[in-house]
């Protein structure tokens, strides 16, 4: 048996540390590997930590609510010899899509390793030392370290190729963003004013962290960067309604719920495909426009957490059926916070049906560095006047659905997201064209 | 015996271990620092600052003796030397350092434990000191315990005959020839120092040249010329073998070309370089991986493979430079206390004391060719063409400024002349800036001032510097000054 600190893994990329929700193992419970032994929630989601070892758990070396840093020991555990030899062969493999595991002896057993010299010296270093050929002045290659940064992955967009503390700021704050992934940089520094307590006693201090605190500083960021405008407008959902009753018993066959919002993204990516520069970006850094050929859609959730967004890969190339079943899982693990890093990742564009609950129109916020974000809102009945091919004039009910198109004016003009809108609404209207378009 | 438990426990208080724990304690954690011998270790006693001293006073004997009649100061008589005041003086100048640092450090209340450490275990050391011994416990340990000069065989220290450094430096009398095996900057520093005070200096050298590797060539040139001048006889690709005593002095045997020589001085200094202290403390006892230079295997936060066990300094790896140490003392003691640091440096300056002054930061050209930088900008700019070096008849050397030529960007810059150990650090903070040439350049620096070299230099690696006539840089590029890009 050897005692073996168990340290919080890389949970994802660009996160630095975790919130301790809770422990799923106690001291001297038995483990085996790949067992989840705690639940930390990152400013991207809640996240399992599984343990690298089976052995039997020692120590807890930390509580509920402590925010612990990636690399951190967490708990201590006996291992049994032949798991430990195992164990400390798999090193933590940096970018892989789950949680990596990673075991560092405690010290005495390091010293018996040195002994068979087989160890190397001291720990790995993340980000990695920046290379002297990065030029990045030394304010900024600290402010990096401290942000978790890599310089050597940032391009840099001073004279000469010159890493500036905005492209550190610019590159999400955290972890390796890769030279050649897309990073839009966006360069900004925004303001932290404090708050001066009125009656303090009267006022409770919290943490602004985890989700919230991602929350907080993508919406001031779209906010700051995009100039947003909406446009909105009432279709009339009769017929997709009657399509929408029909399909869903169809649907219960399958063990599906079908809901409005896989119609909407249906309508939505074929207008998007008429009007690409709705699934684009804007690399403020480079200052080019950038056209995305693939259709990620992104969907407001909203979790005991706060709003996450979902992201459903490819939904241009999915049936109604399956992006049905997408949404409801999605959904489903988003609010139990099981959602997994890139389930969050590269949306090209977003709807968001919050106005469901309540609220005839709403503004949306758009999820930069996408450029637009529609809103879908309740389902009325309302009265409309009809006229026959004679003239004459009729009440009708019909059921209306209202709809909103918010846009980054920088690169949308408000007549082409008025057409945008229109087009979106002849096919939402007319359920039955998505057909033709379906793929 | 009570145990005393500490968060940070440095052992060795050199420029690294005493700045690693004042640090240590300004971020809030229970430090003690452990010495032996002297606060402010070899650098504040027996290295840089007396050395320091004492090249100065050599400095100002030879402007009193040759500068001061050609600027109309004629002195009636003999300028006497008196090496023991001289000692006086200079041990005046480290105990004011020293005693300056023991201040600082009982000032953020280090604990200073004043005996010779040696690891029981990862948390644990006993402390032998003048009374009895102590049990220290620490959460983190940081070794500083520096390094030492390195014997040659047949020639033990004894420091009368056979001097280390040390002994070089506590001279106090007058010495009439000297012997110097080794032609690095310790063996320079002294032996022209002593050349000035009018010892015969032989300096007996087993590379081809001087300051190998450690200057920029044409930099050594420089200084060699100004050696020969000063009649110190230079030995090249020459070997000492052995000793003996000869009269009150000593006879060595130099071997040169399979020729022996034998060379008769009242001392002989041995200054072939220095070796960590990694066989000290029982630190290799605890497992402390040692590599095979008798460095402490560390990784970039100077972490050793026993995770709470730090070493810095001339312990940890090359450059055994005070300076550096102290930077890496400082990272050390942040990394202690929960902050993200890691030592990425991109130049740790360097500076020799011979004369004139040797200083650079950043690359020699063939650091930077082997680095990948095909196409380089290279200029230099003489003092002799320096309004203020000619006031101060101090005239020798140049600023050399290396540059990526694609760039621009400044990668090396190496300084032979009056002050070249002032006027580095503008360039080291060039090269951190991530400067380019224009970037100096483009500054104005104030005249008449040695600092003008720089920007001088920087005109010239452009190809057009002011005050010298500049040939085009190369046949079609910069043929006509172009304004700075």
């Amino acid at each position: 048996m050897a005692s073996k600190n168990i340290q919080l893994p890389e949970l994802g990329e660009g996160v630095t540390e975790g919130e301790l929700v809770k422990w799923l193992v106690k001291v001297g419970d038995k483990i085996s590997p790949d067992q989840p032994v705690a639940e930390m929630m990152t400013d991207k989601a809640t996240v399992e930590v599984p343990s690298p070892i089976a052995g039997v758990v020692t120590a807890l070396n930390k509580k509920i609510g402590d925010v612990i840093e990636v690399g951190a020991v967490m708990l201590v555990v006996d291992a049994d010899g032949a798991m430990a030899a195992v164990a400390s062969a798999s090193k933590p493999t940096q970018g892989a899509a789950q949680p990596a595991t990673s075991v560092k002896e405690s010290a005495p057993a390091m010293m018996a390793a040195s002994s068979q010299k087989s160890v190397s010296a001291g720990m790995e270093i993340h980000p990695p030392v920046t290379d002297a050929k990065v030029l990045a002045t030394p304010a900024t290659r600290r402010f990096a370290r401290e942000s978790g940064v890599d310089l050597n992955q940032i391009r840099g967009t001073g004279v000469a190729g010159r890493v500036t503390r905005d492209d550190v700021m610019g590159s999400g704050g955290a972890g390796a963003i890769s030279a050649g992934a897309p990073s839009y940089g966006s360069v900004l520094q925004i303001p932290r004013p404090g708050y001066q307590g009125q009656v303090e006693a009267a006022e409770e201090r919290v943490a602004l962290r985890g989700i919230r605190k991602k929350i907080a500083e993508n919406m001031q960021m779209a906010k700051h960067i995009v100039p947003h405008f909406t446009l909105m407008d009432e279709a009339n959902v009769t017929a997709l309604v009657a399509m929408r009753e029909e399909l869903k018993a169809h649907g219960e066959k399958y063990g599906v719920k079908i809901t409005y919002l896989p119609f909407v993204m249906k309508a939505f990516i074929a207008t998007v495909r008429e009007f690409p520069m709705f699934n684009a970006s804007i690399d403020d850094a480079a200052q080019e426009i950038v056209y995305k050929k693939y259709f990620n859609m992104g969907f407001a959730a909203d979790t005991p957490n706060g709003l996450l967004v979902p992201v459903i890969k490819n939904a241009d190339s999915k049936s109604i059926l399956q992006l049905s079943k997408e949404i409801s899982d999605l959904a489903k693990r988003a609010r139990e916070g099981k959602l997994a890093m890139d389930e969050m990742k590269g949306a090209t564009i977003t709807v968001t049906n919050i106005g469901s609950v309540a609220g005839q129109y709403a503004t949306p916020i758009i999820n930069h560095p996408e450029v637009a974000i529609m809103g879908m809102y309740k389902i009325s009945e309302k009265p409309v006047i009809k006229r026959d091919a004679a003239g004459v004039m009729s009440l009708d009910a019909i059921k209306t659905m209202n709809f909103t198109i918010t846009a980054d004016h920088r690169l949308i003009d408000g007549a082409v997201a008025a057409n945008f809108l229109k087009a979106f609404m002849q096919r939402i209207e007319n359920p039955g064209v998505l057909m033709l378009e379906m793929i | 015996m009570a145990t005393q438990n500490f968060d940070v426990v440095v052992v060795g208080a050199g420029p690294g271990g005493y700045v690693c724990a004042i640090r240590s304690a300004q971020l809030g954690l229970k430090t003690a620092i452990i010495e032996r011998e002297y606060l402010g270790g070899v650098c504040l006693n027996v290295g840089c600052i007396p050395s320091k001293a004492l090249i100065t006073a050599g400095h100002f004997l030879h402007k009193m003796q040759h500068d001061a009649p050609t600027m109309g100061l004629k002195m009636a008589g003999e300028i006497k030397v008196d090496m023991k005041q001289m000692q006086t003086w200079k041990k005046s100048v480290c105990d004011r350092m020293t005693g300056g640092v023991e201040q600082l450090l009982k000032g953020n209340t280090v604990t200073i434990i004043r005996g010779e450490a040696s690891f029981k275990s990862a948390t644990e050391l006993t402390v032998k000191t003048a009374t009895g011994s102590e049990a220290v416990t620490a959460k983190n340990f940081v070794v500083a315990t520096g390094s030492r000069p390195i014997e040659i065989p047949g020639f033990a220290f004894d420091e009368k005959l056979v001097l280390s450094s040390t002994g070089g430096l506590a001279i106090d009398e007058k010495t009439e020839s000297a012997i110097v095996i080794g032609g690095g900057y310790i063996g320079l520093e002294i032996g022209s120092m002593l050349a000035n005070f009018g010892t015969k200096v032989t300096v007996v050298e087993a590379n081809k040249g001087l300051l190998v590797g450690l200057a920029d060539a044409e930099c050594v040139q420089v200084v060699a010329r100004k050696l020969k001048k000063s009649g110190v006889d230079v030995m090249l690709e020459a070997k000492a073998k052995g000793w003996k005593k000869s009269g009150k002095g000593v006879e060595v045997t130099i071997e040169v070309a399979g020729k022996e020589h034998l060379l008769k001085a009242d001392k002989v200094l041995v200054t072939v370089g220095r070796r960590p202290n990694s066989d000290q403390a029982n630190i290799k006892g605890i497992g402390v991986v040692i590599d095979a230079k008798g460095f402490v295997k560390v990784d970039a936060q100077r972490r050793t493979n026993i995770s709470n066990i730090f070493a810095i300094g001339d312990i940890a790896c090359q450059p055994m430079l005070a300076h550096k140490a102290s930077h890496e003392g400082v990272m050390v003691a942040e990394i202690i206390s929960g902050l993200k640091r890691a030592y990425e440096v991109k130049t740790v300056p360097s500076v020799i004391f011979v004369d004139p002054e040797i200083a650079a930061a950043g690359m020699t050209e063939e650091e930077a060719r082997s680095a990948g930088y095909a196409d380089l900008k290279i200029a230099k700019f003489p003092f002799a063409a320096n309004a203020r070096a000619v006031s101060l008849i101090e005239t020798d050397g140049f600023v050399k400024i290396i540059a990526d030529a694609k760039s621009d960007v400044v990668l090396g810059v190496h300084i032979v002349g009056p002050e070249a150990s002032n006027l580095i650090s503008e360039a080291a903070l060039a090269i951190e800036m991530g400067a380019r040439i224009q970037d100096i350049a483009l500054t104005i620096h104030p005249h008449p001032t040695l600092g003008e070299t720089m920007m001088e230099a920087a005109e010239a690696t452009l190809g057009h510097a002011i005050h010298i006539i500049q040939k085009p840089l190369s046949a079609g590029k910069a043929a006509v000054p172009r304004p700075h890009a």
